[in-house]
């Protein structure tokens, strides 16, 4: 488009018009090749938006909208200033969210409901003569009409269908379901709400006020830590990107934040421009790598081993030779160290115990409230042993005591951390600990030593009502572990860091590769810095430690360095995790409406792993018995049994959630006790104590305990997350599978004692799955349902992240496309038709929702003692003993109408959250000044929410973070327990309410609250652990400290009551029968499959989007090192298959001498619907990464009823680990794309 | 009203029961008009007849499996032109615009590139303009027909049917460029190798050089697999 010839080269016309005395002149040569520049940029309008499900960055970005269709989007520029010496938070975006518009536009886009055909048509001939729940009932009752949709899942057959007949459809499938068997049998999964609060919340609203069960996300994906909430009662609180850059000392550990926190990559360079020292610890040369000013590369899978080495370091050149003062005078003050804890005796040898409480004194050390939740130490100033404040037993029952001043009552206190003076103990004994490093599988260096190492330590004897009993300090049994030689005597400790005792350099540098000399030097200059700025040094660490099996070991060993060195809650040191973060910052707003808390409670919540690991029946092939990870030293008990069975005993105990919860509808429970004239919980607990009411958990395979309806938003459960995907595909979906193994009854291999074995396992459990989504996802193509969903920048949304403390809108720049609707209009439009179509069946009634024991409530401090009902240990007490079961009413004629209002029972309950409670009243009533009010039906005289804007009103108002006026009452509410005032952190904000339109025009700051353990100022960046260091309130755990040791009988029987290396299990997923490679002598290698986070896209999503596509290598891919690839004779992009009993995958094989030998990387989550051939193992396409992986739980991640070991959603709970997997890796010698339709090969397409 | 154009632009509609009762209509619109000559008409007849005849789900649960699942096979004109490019935003203005400028406003949920909503407008507009609009997007056209042919699927001849009418040689440069770029037959492996390989990264005095990969990916984005549109009218 050349306009050479329009326009004047080298000449200039003389007869030009002058203006500006002759500064400016008129040209008439012709101009129009300038509008190729102007219309290029032209725009109508840009609207401010982000991407909004499983990237936590919470970007700010233009979106460019011109005739009403998305052009383009560029990185926004405005966030807020930081502050002098700080450096700003822009530019925020990556590659991935640059290419995101392609999604609005994309052929991979849903456009219409589609339904499958086979269903549609059953549905539409039995609805010419039925109502809806007729026509649900007879095609459920038609085994042979059930079965024609459920076997073909995943082979296509999709057809359009209109809104109002999917609604329909789902409306009463959903009715039938509660009616049946009971509500809980619809589940609903979708994760990470912060990214999109609205979105999640619409499906988890519809699904609250029906009884439905909402799935928990961040313990399936394996991004919670449960070391976190055994540490601090605190699901995760880390700092912002932004206080990397204070700094002095960063250790990168297993985290990859060029790759994968692009958008907050930046602080980390201006923190090394500024001099701040790193060192990055990664099996792999990562691109962080290249960052480090020194970096090790562990055998993957042993940092807890490195970790344990450089406390070893540090404990012996800053505790013990010489006492740092700061770290001495926080450990007192902030850790449990001084803390008292039994020995008790076990076949005549001491091992370590529960922490001594107050009420094991003859007086309860003058504690009336809770004695037996107090722990205890001794007071240096007097020699007594004092109830110091702050424990979990100060929190409930009275106020004023909970708090971290060093007091016991009204007696000033310094707690004595340690007995090792010879006029502070009464003996020295010896003490038994477990170590577990000897008995690793072949793919592990085994660092042989005795199964139990016995250690000297310093006691003192006490007299206590019961007898005679041995205590000795945290600090003494916690060094004693660390094998430090303190001049004690006795075996397995060393003052030689030379010597091969467990825990030295030398013991490390054989288990995990790494050079002694590395490990004392990054120990020794990491706490040095630590001390010279009170506490500067921070660890990033993620998914590349967490998603292990016993990843709580890895976290605890580092959170053990950052304690010792006084890091935690210290602006720009602490611990940095950030995989899966789940910062919903205006939580407490958005809990009432995401739950439907305005209406009813308690909602019914379910931990995920748990539940597919029931439901998909990977149970049933279970390899990993509890005999292989118990400890040596555990106390007698009935330890062996099944994974599933210590589950069972959970659920039982009322540790962990049930779903389904009672093997009969809840409904006719109801019945059934006000026909006996019962309350409804000693109704239950009779039942269940004679065994005429049953526990689903019991029997997960029975057919009144499957899910039944199923709704995935947000998710790409099968292609992404689900951890056993063959599994699922099996037994839930009952569809063509790629599970090569066999299960336990079929090998003979030891049945679970408490789970109901049935011979023939259920294929197929699911009535109907339906999946909200805007592209053919993986889960999409295996759903009987697809509903198309605005993308990102089609809706009006709230986004914050934990990466930076602004909260976020998303906007809808255009109307959404196609026939797609906004998630908040999705489910009203569902709420709507089930409102139209329930009251055929179902009208107002009575639902028992079960309710575990759940922490930051009083009910908490349940079991200080593990007892079972069931064995006959104890009493059923529904509450104390047992799940508490709680009567709900429901109103199915106005499930719609109390969807779209703001319920009446914020007003009469009030709000909070984390312990905490206050009213809000005003707030309520300035919703319906804001949002107006219904005037008539079941919601009369309610607040409005009808739209997505009034839904995010709501949560505005609600919160502390958004609402100044909510974060002063809250602190308030807080001070009555902790006895201090806090108001003065919000107090400069309360006037400020923080609306949707306000973040539209830029993102805002939050505003400090109870919530979090951070604060927002002028002064700091958000750290966590900084209110309970700087403002001494407790964390939320027994101790109220941060707590090294887990008393709890299962941690000590699991052998972790303190951080032990404890190498990967042996999953035994390489068996003779499926290693056809090994019998046939080909070329094949045994490696670890490790499915890091990718560079090109954000788990699956842009996994199918050919401009990231290209710039990797269009399909799935695996990572090889040059010497693993030359033994097997693969080369750079070939095809090779992995396989294992859980499955088998094929991808093309990257060789890089990047990777370590042993190991085999796959990117989560590449999408088997691009670019996937067949696999020559199952004959199947093959699988993503997940299909040879199966889930395995942990009993430890079970504990309940025990002040931070209590559970919460994604708070606590099991956890899906997939890092111990092992898979056998070969050239692929065919490559078949499958290309036939589904009728004669199986296709995915 | 170019009826013709109407026609194809119903054929290539969602299979539906009013699709279904308005065959014969369609039919005898085709004959009368004439604008198809007699071979192109019969070569639609196995079409029609399907359409005609067949169980409406069998007909839907094909259709979105060929024109909704595969990306290459979408009505979306600017998926075969413009793909992930950003200039795709900015051709759609440019098309919607267009229609607006011929007095309509679009009053569908689909996007103004769909080819039966511009084969709706063209049918409004005079045979010699439809023809030269048509002629631009020919080469797509072409492509298309021959993936349905490898699919042995009868709305082949419906694409055959648009090719005439745009009255466009088959040996055009651009469309043969295009089917041999064609990269996602999953039976040719060696193409799909080809499309892959990486070329080797060499770092020397030449600062632009860059990697060759990511120039080679930006020269072929920025380049239009057609030629640039003299006027709006010619958006394709």
């Amino acid at each position: 488009m050349s306009h050479l010839l329009d326009r004047l080269n080298f000449l200039q016309s003389k007869e030009l018009e002058q203006f500006s005395d002759g500064h400016g002149q008129v040209t008439r040569e012709n101009r129009d090749w300038e509008d190729t520049y102007r219309n290029r940029w032209r725009h109508d309008k840009i609207v401010r938006s982000t991407h909004g499900v499983n990237c936590t960055g919470s970007c700010s970005w233009k979106i460019y909208v011109k005739s009403g269709i998305v052009t383009w989007e560029t990185q926004q520029t405005d966030y807020p200033r930081t502050r002098p010496d700080l450096p700003n938070h822009e530019p925020r975006g990556c590659a991935r969210g640059a290419s995101y518009s392609w999604y609005l536009y994309s052929a991979n886009r849903v456009k219409n409901p589609l339904i499958r055909g086979r269903l549609l048509k059953a549905w539409r001939k039995m609805r010419k003569t039925m109502t809806p729940i007729e026509a649900w009932t007879s095609l459920q009752q038609d085994p042979i009409l059930r079965a024609s949709y459920v076997e073909i899942r995943g082979k296509g057959g999709f057809v359009r269908a209109s809104w109002d007949e999917s609604t329909e459809i789902i409306a009463a499938a959903n009715a039938y379901t509660a009616k049946t068997y009971g509500p809980d049998r619809v589940f609903g999964f979708s994760p990470i709400p912060a990214m999109s609060m609205v979105s999640y919340a619409a499906g988890s609203r519809y699904l609250s006020l029906l009884g439905g069960v909402c799935m928990s996300f961040y313990d399936w994906y394996c991004d919670l830590p449960p070391a976190s909430p055994q540490t601090w009662g605190e699901q995760t609180d880390v700092p912002e990107s932004a206080d990397w850059y204070n700094a002095g000392f960063l250790l990168l550990w297993g985290s990859n934040v060029p790759q994968t926190r692009t958008p907050d990559a930046h602080f980390y360079t201006e923190a090394r421009y500024r001099g701040a020292k790193s060192a990055v610890i990664c099996p792999d040369y990562s691109e962080a790598a290249k960052f480090g000013d020194i970096w090790l590369a562990p055998k993957q899978g042993t940092d807890s081993a490195l970790a344990m080495a450089m406390g070893h370091v540090i404990l012996r050149e800053f505790h013990l030779d010489r006492q740092a003062e700061y770290f001495e005078d926080y450990c007192r003050k902030y850790s449990d160290m001084p803390m008292l804890v039994r020995l008790d005796e076990k076949d005549g040898k001491l091992v370590p115990g529960r922490f001594l409480r107050a009420d094991e004194f003859s007086d309860d050390l003058g504690e009336s409230n809770n004695p037996d939740w107090k722990v205890t130490a001794i007071n240096s100033n007097t020699g007594d042993i004092v109830a110091p404040n702050g424990s979990v037993g100060f929190r409930w029952g009275e106020g004023g005591g909970w708090n971290l001043e060093e007091r016991a009552g009204d007696d000033a206190t310094s707690l004595q951390m340690t007995l090792i003076d010879e006029a502070d103990r009464d003996e020295v004994v010896a003490v038994d600990f477990p170590y577990f490093g000897g008995q690793a599988t072949e793919h592990f260096v085994k660092c042989e030593h005795p199964d139990v190492l016995t250690k000297n330590v310093p006691v003192k004897t006490l007299q206590l009502p019961e007898g005679e009993v041995r205590v000795a300090t945290v600090f003494d049994l916690f060094c004693a572990n660390y094998g430090l030689d303190r001049g004690l005597g006795g075996d397995w400790v060393t003052s030689d860091y030379d010597e091969d005792i467990p825990y030295s350099p030398a013991w490390a540098e054989k288990i995990t590769g790494v050079k002694r000399d590395a490990i004392i030097t990054v120990a020794r200059e990491f706490a040095l810095n630590a001390e010279k700025t009170k506490g500067k040094s921070m660890v990033i660490l993620g998914a590349g430690l967490n998603h292990w099996y016993h990843m709580d070991m890895n976290y605890r060993g580092i959170i053990n360095m950052l304690v010792m060195c006084g890091c935690i809650g210290q602006s720009g040191g602490g611990w940095s995790h950030y995989v899966g973060q789940e910062k919903l910052r205006p939580q407490t707003g958005w809990q009432p409406l995401a739950f439907a808390l305005d209406w009813s409670k308690p909602p019914r919540h379910m931990n995920a792993t748990s539940a597919w690991y029931a439901h998909t029946d990977q149970w049933r092939y279970e390899t990993l018995r509890a005999d292989e990870i118990l400890s040596p030293t555990a106390p007698e008990g009935d330890w062996d049994a099944s994974m599933i069975d210590f589950n069972i005993r959970a659920e039982r105990m009322g540790w962990l959630p049930s779903a389904p919860q009672l093997k009969t509808n809840p409904f006719e429970v109801a019945k059934a006790a006000k026909a006996a004239g019962q309350d409804i919980p000693a109704y239950v607990a009779g039942q269940l104590k004679s065994g005429d009411l049953e526990m689903s958990c019991e029997d997960p395979d029975a057919p009144e305990n499957w899910p039944r309806n199923l709704f995935i938003w947000r998710s790409n459960l099968l292609g992404s997350s689900g951890k056993g995907h063959e599994y699922f595909l099996k037994h839930l979906l009952g569809t063509d599978h790629g599970v090569l193994g066999r299960d336990l009854g079929e090998e003979g291999g030891t049945m679970p004692k408490e789970a109901k074995w049935h011979k023939d396992a259920p294929r197929g459990k699911l009535d109907l799955l339906v999946t909200i989504d805007f592209r053919m996802s993986t889960t999409c193509v295996y759903s009987d349902i697809v509903l198309p969903t605005a993308s990102w920048y089609e809706k009006n949304d709230l986004n914050t992240s934990d990466m930076h403390p602004f909260i976020h809108p998303l906007q809808a720049a255009v109307d959404p496309a196609y026939e797609s609707k906004s998630d908040w209009e999705i489910f009203k439009s569902i709420a709507k038709k089930f409102q139209e179509v329930a009251p055929e069946i179902l009208g107002k009634e009575t639902d028992i929702v079960a309710l575990p024991i759940l922490h930051d409530t009083p009910a908490e401090i349940a079991q200080d003692q593990v007892r079972d009902w069931k064995k006959g240990e104890c009493d059923l007490i529904p509450g104390k003993t047992a799940p508490n079961f709680i009567e709900v009413e429901r109103d199915y004629t106005a499930l719609y109408d109390r969807f779209v209002a703001l319920g009446p029972l914020l007003e009469k309950a009030g709000n909070g959250g984390k312990g905490i409670a206050w009213d809000t009243k005003h707030e309520v009533q300035l919703l319906r000044e804001l949002n107006g009010t219904w005037d008539e039906g079941a919601a009369e005289g309610c607040a409005k929410i009808d739209t997505d804007i009034d839904a995010t009103e709501v949560i505005l108002m609600l919160a502390p973070e958004t609402n100044g006026e909510v974060a002063v009452k809250a602190w308030n509410a807080l001070s009555e327990i902790t006895g201090r005032e806090h108001a003065h952190l919000a107090l400069s904000k309360a006037d400020e309410k923080i609306r949707f339109r306000d973040i539209a025009a830029q993102p805002r700051k939050i505003i400090s609250s109870p919530t979090w353990s951070g604060i927002e100022s002028e002064e700091v960046c958000y750290n966590a652990g900084y209110t309970n260091v700087h403002e001494l309130i407790p964390w939320r755990t027994l101790t109220g400290r941060q707590q090294l040791y887990q008393d709890h009988l299962w941690m000590r029987a699991f052998g972790e009551g303190f951080c032990v290396y404890r190498p990967p299990v042996d999953l035994k997923t390489i068996t003779r029968d499926v290693n056809t490679d090994a019998r046939d002598g080909n070329p094949h290698l045994v490696l670890n499959f490790i499915t890091p986070h990718q560079k090109w896209g954000i788990h699956s999503t842009y996994s199918d989007n050919l401009l990231m596509l290209t710039l990797n290598r269009g399909g799935p891919v695996v990572w090889l090192s040059e010497i693993d690839a030359a033994k097997a004779g693969i080369v750079d992009n070939d095809w090779v298959e992995a396989y294992n009993v859980n499955g088998a995958l094929t991808a093309r094989a990257v060789v890089s001498q990047r990777m370590k030998e042993g190991t085999i990387f796959m990117y989560h989550a590449q999408e088997k619907i691009v670019n996937t051939p067949g696999s020559e193992k199952t004959g199947l396409r093959g699988g993503i990464h997940n299909s040879v992986t199966r889930t395995t739980l942990k009993p430890t991640h079970m504990i309940g009823g025990y002040a931070q070991l209590s559970y919460g959603f994604n708070y606590y709970g099991t956890v899906g680990s997939n890092r111990d997997e092992f898979v056998i890796v070969r050239k692929m010698r065919k490559v078949d794309w499958l290309d036939q339709p589904a009728d004669t090969q199986e296709t995915a397409e | 009203m170019l009826m013709t154009l109407k026609c194809i632009s119903a054929l290539l509609s969602y299979p539906s029961e009013d699709l279904q009762a308005a065959i014969s209509d369609i039919r005898s619109a085709l004959r009368s008009e004439g604008l198809l000559d007699q071979t192109a008409q019969s070569n639609l007849e196995p079409l029609l007849e399907w359409l005609g005849s067949t169980d409406l789900y069998e007909q839907q649960e094909s259709f979105v499996h060929l024109f909704d699942r595969s990306r290459t096979l979408s009505l979306n004109l600017f998926e075969h032109v413009h793909g992930e490019s950003r200039d795709r935003g900015g051709a759609m203005v440019d098309l919607v615009e267009t229609y607006r400028d011929g007095g309509f406003e679009p009053a569908t949920s689909e996007l103004p590139d769909h080819l039966p909503v511009l084969l709706e407008f063209l049918a409004t507009r005079p045979l010699a303009e439809a023809k030269e609009t048509l002629a631009d997007a020919a080469h797509i056209f072409e492509v298309l027909q021959t993936r349905l042919e490898r699919r042995k699927s009868k709305y082949a001849a419906v694409f055959a049917g648009l090719l005439l009418l745009s009255g466009l040689s088959d040996n055009d440069e651009v469309i043969t460029r295009m089917l041999s770029e064609e990269d996602d037959n999953p039976d040719d492996l060696d193409a799909l190798d080809a499309v892959w390989e990486e070329a080797q990264v060499a770092f020397g005095p030449d600062p632009d050089a860059g990697c060759p990969q990511v120039r080679d990916m930006l020269a072929s984005m920025d380049t239009p697999v057609n030629p640039a549109p003299v006027s709006p009218a010619r958006a394709l």
